[in-house]
């Protein structure tokens, strides 16, 4: 089951639709969220980043289980955390501080893992490369990082290195608004967004500009359609873009060069987009607080949501993994709360990396019997207790034969040897003692 | 048959039920003995197990429903014949009868039908277990035993319902298993015993709950004795890693894997004895055991007993070894075989432990040497291989158990993932209070520590068997964890690789290639010699092999076609992986090494895949395996992107092509999918944008970013000229086409002068200049005319001379209607008569207008003056394109124009 997760800046909660039937499910409450600070955690549970009043000291993150209504836990990060984002099995969580920073937790433990500098203003949106490997940020000052997460967790190198980004990309004048990546690991794509009316596609590996794209008005949200031959840019005119990718296809001087056509319906400004590989469609949030889904086979708009007067700022598709109705006693169903600080003294646990074993396998494992084959082993046993091994057998026992043989044969001879001496001793008329006769 | 003459009906065939019951009467009869008749032979045992088998003759299944109910009883009497007979014979004092009767009953716990089973099993489990305790005199009886209540219990494990039946039943086993262990001496009874304990473990582990500590003390015992072939130390191992499943929680788990590494620390302590820094040792134990924490009780719990061994026994360095050994596959077992509740895996002592084994290369610090003896010192080189394979296994199972990618829930919330993939609830739960977010890809903020260590060992590791070993550990870093390793392990895999390869292309070198230090360059050069000439035939059977003995000869050192394998396996990962990441450096020589790899393995034709059955295991198939290995490194050179076009994709697609030839083959089949993913390499798709209005086949391509700006009026013009909009759905478009219209025509008026003034001088040829010229081509609101106006320039450029005229033609082309235009239609013609006729240089996009205008004018008008020069255009025009259509775009040309044509009279009439 898809469901349709979309939240706003105002505190309108986080409304929950099913994709396919269109109904409202449980909504969740307190929620407002700043642009990108929505995210799923593996499909677990919600995590939401909160617009904090521009005064407050500390940052605040509220986590939500698919099964209740209100936040569950609650986290305040060192300080206001806009862009959130976790990798996808949900096993950390990254988020993007205003004065640059970015924070990077376990989520399983809450521990800050990592801390560091990234821009030199806010951070306005994360995203994990596809294969969950890099990491790429883009900033209010128009600066696109991309991260290898190995280089952030390596110590040693990190201190040799001048930089700890793969690629900083420069090109955007204004603030960046979104950024997306593509599938194929290192021939993958970035595109990204930005308040200088441009799109830009980049190559991952290289940070190399690919293409360009100016559009009539500002773009706040990118989604790219999994086959990547187009991809949506939602604007701030109310319609959503439709941009080429393919060298190959029609571009348009209407739009301008590689807009090959729009989506419009929209009033206000779109701020979110979201692909739905269910039904092939893309829905989009706007600031009118309506979700709309359109069938891009028709580019027809075949559902309407309505989220709340206030503005719609984020979509999310997820499949939510959970089964409520289990026993609520063994606690809180969620992950311990984001720690603040990195807590360097607990040494131990830094040593320890907590996994779990789980079966690959649904069903208790395959029988495997074993009766038959131990027969058949006995039975070639017992055959070949005639046979060649115990040729072999003989011809040693036999060799051992021999061997005794001689060696009594020494034996016999040592002793008719030495009763010829004692005889001749005892002739001569000496008293001789055994053992040195033994001995000689 | 004399049996089948009673029988008064015929069965259908060997597949009629009715045959069953008959059959297994028969083998009681006939083979089976019984108290007075001895065991004949044991081919007669082995002949009952197999018809049984193939016959099912024990199921008392019936494929339809309806079957009299005279079958059904007959069968089930026989069966229950067999079943006595078999009960009988495992009563029996013969221990050969005894040994009989109790794998027949095995047999049958595993044949018969549920019902059967369900009724009985009770019965047949005291049977089994009167052999056990006592325990019998025949080794044998003891052995069959345990495997047939191993067998009988594995078939309890299937019915859900029997779970405290299984696991009380099991219970009473544990005593007689523990005594087989430790009093016994054969080890063939062992190996029955710890089978049944594995059985046991697997399917019913809280029945071991109560003798857990004398489990592991028996186990953990028999691993240390040192009396205990390998095969046997494996299960052991196994056995130990599945004892805390027993409990299942965090705690027997943890203290298991600390008790493990911390005999396993000691153990090296002795073997490394002199070799090696007390600081390595210390540090291990100090990530293991916490400063200011209780060390665990030592494995197996029994202090005195390993005392009192190590006193007693002046311990071997072999016996040493063959434990650690053990202790590690121990390791390696609990951090891959799933555990109920998530556990905290020690991966810092882990790879530390790993390090001081793999960094213990056998030389002496220099502080060292006094205390050592060279005999110490060559006892430890001569085990070490062998602790480091173990390692680098414990490395794999760390980096495995890791970065498991299964989606993992505590229980008691039941995260039920929906799609993805094969994951479950483990078969026992219990309940266990901590956080349930299991993280998975646990590797990462080890995966730099992980990969030093892996990059160190390399540049030292020359044993071919480690190295296999190193290359898979790498392929496994690089497939789990990206790009990112990618980054960090690309120049070590193509360093090593290439070292590893290098050798075969010097091998393949020929006589040219001189090796100064080769001393047998003579002899190497004579078989060489043998060994490519194509013509002796005896030699040819075996090229690759002859080529791989000259090889050694001359290098002095074989590498192994297997540690080829796993170079040529971590090449094409790292291509697949890291194709196009910092790849300037090596990946030109990388393309280079692989087609020769691939050529010179596939040179003398293609290996044997069939098993020779003379020689042990598939030692023939290597050589398949190893054509197959190189042909799969090659497609994926082939296939990675880079920044040029595949530099060897000719050799590359003729080694495919014959490849493929091979009918029946691995290699055949893989040549041909190779065939498949490179067709695209080669006829480059312009993949159907089904749900966007088509790209129009036009010039847009050849014109990089300028033209895609202007271009959109083509389609405009086909919408109004084709009159079929289903063909280009965007709504939108055709709305928001219509305002830019007046905007259009604003700019076409400016266009042609600015044309003219950027006209290059007279001397370039037409075909230079055509794609400038259609440049402007769409700028134009109407399509005719513009068409019109480019043939014009066209013959502008032909016919320096006319242009003035024909400039101020296209100005008043420009803003003229189709109408207005024709009333000129001699000049026009005349003139796209000779712009044809005149270059022949022009490209055929050029061609096609200039027919594609005259016919549309042709027809238009409606004038038959105009008719005698248009054939002798299309002809020309057609031509002219022939050439191109081997061009890649060709087609898409050739197909659009012709609708313009037949589109045109129509909307033009309309």
């Amino acid at each position: 089951m898809e469901v349709v997760i979309a939240s706003s800046s105002d505190d309108a909660g986080i409304g929950c639709w099913d994709l396919r039937t269109g109904a409202e499910k449980l909504r969740y409450k307190t929620c407002a969220s700043p642009p990108h600070g929505l995210v799923s955690v593996g499909g677990r549970f919600l995590a939401s980043s909160q617009l904090r009043e521009p005064s407050a000291s500390s940052g605040s993150v509220l986590f939500w289980s698919w099964s209740k209504p209100q936040p569950e836990v609650k986290s305040f990060p060192a300080e206001p955390i806009k862009p959130l984002a976790a990798n996808s099995l949900g096993t950390y969580i990254v988020g993007g501080g205003s004065s640059g920073n970015i924070y990077l937790w376990e989520v399983a433990t809450g521990r800050l893992l990592k801390k560091w500098k990234a821009h030199l203003r806010g951070v306005t949106c994360l995203v994990f490369s596809e294969d969950d490997s890099l990491l790429i940020s883009g900033s209010e000052d128009g600066c696109i990082r991309v991260w290898s997460l190995f280089r952030i967790f390596d110590d040693v190198q990190s201190q040799q290195a001048s930089h700890l980004y793969e690629h900083s990309i420069t090109e955007h004048s204004l603030p960046v608004t979104d950024i997306v990546t593509g599938y194929g690991g290192c021939n993958a794509i970035l595109v990204s967004a930005s308040k200088d009316r441009t799109c830009k596609v980049w190559s991952l590996s290289e940070g190399r500009l690919l293409r360009n794209i100016v559009f009539p008005s500002e773009i706040d949200v990118i989604a790219l359609d999994p086959g990547e031959h187009v991809f949506y840019a939602g604007s701030r005119d109310g319609n959503i873009y439709i941009v080429a990718l393919h060298a190959e296809s029609k571009p348009s001087k209407v739009f301008g060069m590689h807009i090959i056509g729009l989506l419009s319906d929209h009033s206000k400004p779109v701020t979110c987009l979201a692909y739905s590989k269910e039904g092939n469609s893309l829905l989009s949030g706007s600031e009118d607080g309506m979700v709309k889904v359109w069938d891009l086979k028709t580019q027809n708009i075949i559902r309407m949501f309505r989220h709340a007067k206030g503005p719609v700022n984020n979509i999310l598709i997820v499949k939510p993994q959970s089964s409520p109705n289990l026993s609520k006693r063994h606690g809180s169903l969620l992950p311990p709360p984001l720690e603040k600080y990195a807590n360097s003294s607990d040494k131990e646990t830094d040593n320890k990396a907590v996994i779990a074993l789980q079966a690959t396998i649904s069903s208790t494992p395959e029988p495997f019997y074993y009766s038959s084959q131990l027969i058949n082993d006995h039975i070639k046993e017992l055959q070949q207790q005639g046979s060649a091994a115990a040729e072999i057998d003989v011809e040693r026992l036999k060799l051992d034969c021999k061997r005794s043989m001689q060696m009594l044969q020494q034996w016999k001879k040592m002793y008719d040897n030495l009763h010829e001496f004692c005889v001749d001793e005892l002739l001569d008329g000496h008293q001789v003692p055994g053992s040195e006769g033994n001995s000689a | 048959m004399a049996a089948f003459e009673h029988f008064k009906e015929h069965y259908k065939d060997m597949y009629d039920v009715k045959l069953k019951p008959r059959m297994l009467r028969t083998l009681i009869r006939k083979h089976l003995p019984d108290e007075k008749q001895p065991l004949h032979s044991s081919f007669e045992l082995a002949k009952v197990v197999s018809t049984i088998q193939t016959h099912s003759l024990l199921s008392e299944s019936f494929e339809e429903e309806s079957t009299d109910q005279k079958l059904i009883q007959s069968w089930n009497s026989v069966i229950d014949d067999w079943v006595n007979r078999v009960l009988l014979l495992a009563s029996s004092n013969m221990s050969d009868k005894c040994w009989a009767g109790i794998c027949l009953l095995g047999l049958t716990c595993q044949e018969c039908s549920s019902a059967r089973f369900f009724s009985s099993y009770s019965v047949w489990f005291q049977k089994l277990l009167s052999h056990l305790q006592p325990p019998a005199d025949s080794q044998f009886v003891k052995v069959a035993s345990c495997t047939s209540l191993s067998d009988l219990l594995t078939r309890l494990g299937r019915f859900s319902n029997l779970k405290n039946d299984g696991t009380s039943h099991s219970g009473k086993l544990i005593q007689p298993i523990l005594k087989l262990l430790n009093e016994d001496s054969s080890e063939a009874v062992w190996d029955g015993a710890v089978s049944l304990l594995h059985t046991i473990i697997t399917f019913f582990p809280a029945s071991i709950h109560h003798h857990y500590d004398k489990a592991e003390a028996a186990v953990s015992s028999k691993i240390l004795s040192g009396k205990c072939g390998p095969k046997m130390l494996k299960k052991l191992g196994h056995c130990l890693a599945l004892l805390p499943k027993s409990k299942g929680d965090e705690g027997s788990w943890s203290l298991m894997m600390q008790k493990i590494l911390v005999l396993i620390n000691d153990h090296l302590n002795d073997v490394f004895q002199g070799m090696e820094e007390e600081a390595k040792s210390a540090k291990v134990r100090r990530l293991l055991v916490p400063p200011g924490k209780d060390p665990p009780p030592p494995l197996g719990g029994h202090t005195s007993l390993i005392g009192a061994i190590e006193k007693t026994i002046k311990r071997s360095d072999q016996l040493l070894t063959s434990s650690v050994s053990t202790l590690m596959i121990c390791c390696c077992k609990l951090l891959t075989s799933s555990y109920p509740v998530q556990v905290p895996v020690p991966i810092c002592s882990l790879l530390s432990l790993i390090e001081r084994v793999l960094m213990m290369d056998g030389s002496c610090p220099q502080t060292m040497l006094p205390f050592m003896t060279a005999m110490q010192q060559e006892l430890i080189c001569s085990d070490l291989p062998v602790l480091h394979v173990h390692s680098l296994d414990l490395l794999i199972a760390v980096i495995k158990g890791m970065s498991r990618t299964f989606l993992h829930f505590k229980l008691g919330i039941l995260l039920i993932p929906l799609l993805r993939g094969p994951i479950s609830m483990a078969p026992s739960m219990h309940t266990f209070t901590s956080n349930i977010f299991i993280a998975c890809s646990h590797l990462l903020p080890h995966a730099a520590e992980v990969v030093r260590l892996v990059t160190k060992y390399f540049r030292r590791c020359a044993l071919p068997e480690l190295r296999i070993k190193l290359y898979s550990i790498t392929r496994t870093l690089l497939i789990s964890m990206g790009v990112g390793m990618a980054m960090y392990l690309a120049h070590d895999i193509v360093d090593n690789a290439s070292i590893d390869l290098n050798s075969v292309l010097e091998e393949n070198a020929g006589t040219s290639a001189s090796d100064p230090n080769s001393i047998k360059i003579q002899s190497a050069k004579r078989k060489r010699k043998h060994g490519a000439s194509f013509e002796s035939s005896e030699e040819q059977q075996d090229k690759t092999n002859t080529g791989l003995e000259v090889g050694a000869h001359k290098k002095h050192k074989i590498i192994p076609i297997s540690l080829k394998m796993a170079a040529l396996e971590a090449l094409e990962t790292l291509l697949t992986v890291g194709g196009v990441l910092g790849s300037e450096s090596w990946r030109s020589s990388i393309d280079n090494l692989l087609i020769m790899i691939a050529t010179y393995s596939c040179k003398g034709g293609w290996a044997n895949e069939e098993n020779d059955i003379f020689l042990p295991h598939e030692s023939t198939s290597i050589l398949a395996d190893f054509q197959l290995a190189a042909l799969r490194a090659l497609l994926a050179s082939l296939l990675a992107p880079a920044r040029v076009r595949p530099p060897y994709l000719a050799q590359g697609l003729d080694l495919f092509c014959r490849g493929k030839q091979e009918a029946g083959t691995k290699i055949a089949g893989f040549c041909a999918y190779a065939l498949l993913t490179l067709e695209v390499l080669i006829h480059p798709r312009t993949l159907a944008l089904d749900d966007f209005p088509s790209a129009c086949p036009n010039l847009s391509k050849e014109m990089g970013h300028d033209a895609p700006e202007l271009d959109y009026e083509d389609d405009d013009f086909l919408l109004n000229v084709n009159d079929s909009p289903e063909k280009y759905p965007g709504k939108c478009m055709k709305d928001t086409v219509e305002p830019f219209k007046s905007k259009e025509t604003d700019l076409v008026e400016k266009l042609p002068e600015t044309n003219f003034a950027e006209k290059p001088p007279p001397s370039d040829a037409c075909g230079i200049k055509a794609p400038e010229i259609s440049e402007w081509e769409p700028a134009t609101g109407n399509a005719d005319v513009q068409m019109i106006s480019d043939e014009d320039q066209i013959i502008v450029e032909s016919h320096q001379f006319q242009k003035p005229v024909q400039f101020q033609e296209v100005v008043s082309a420009k803003s003229a209607t189709n109408h207005e235009f024709a009333g000129d239609p001699q000049g026009t013609e005349l003139k796209l008569g000779r712009a044809a006729s005149g270059s022949d240089s022009l490209s055929h996009k050029d061609h096609d207008m200039v027919s594609t205008v005259n016919i549309s004018q042709d027809k238009v008008e409606g004038s038959a003056n105009v008719s005698g020069t248009t054939p002798s255009v299309i002809p020309r025009a057609d031509k002219g394109k022939d050439p191109w259509n081997d061009g890649s775009d060709s087609d898409s040309s050739n197909d659009s124009f012709p609708d313009i044509v037949d589109a045109d009279p129509d909307s033009d009439s309309d």
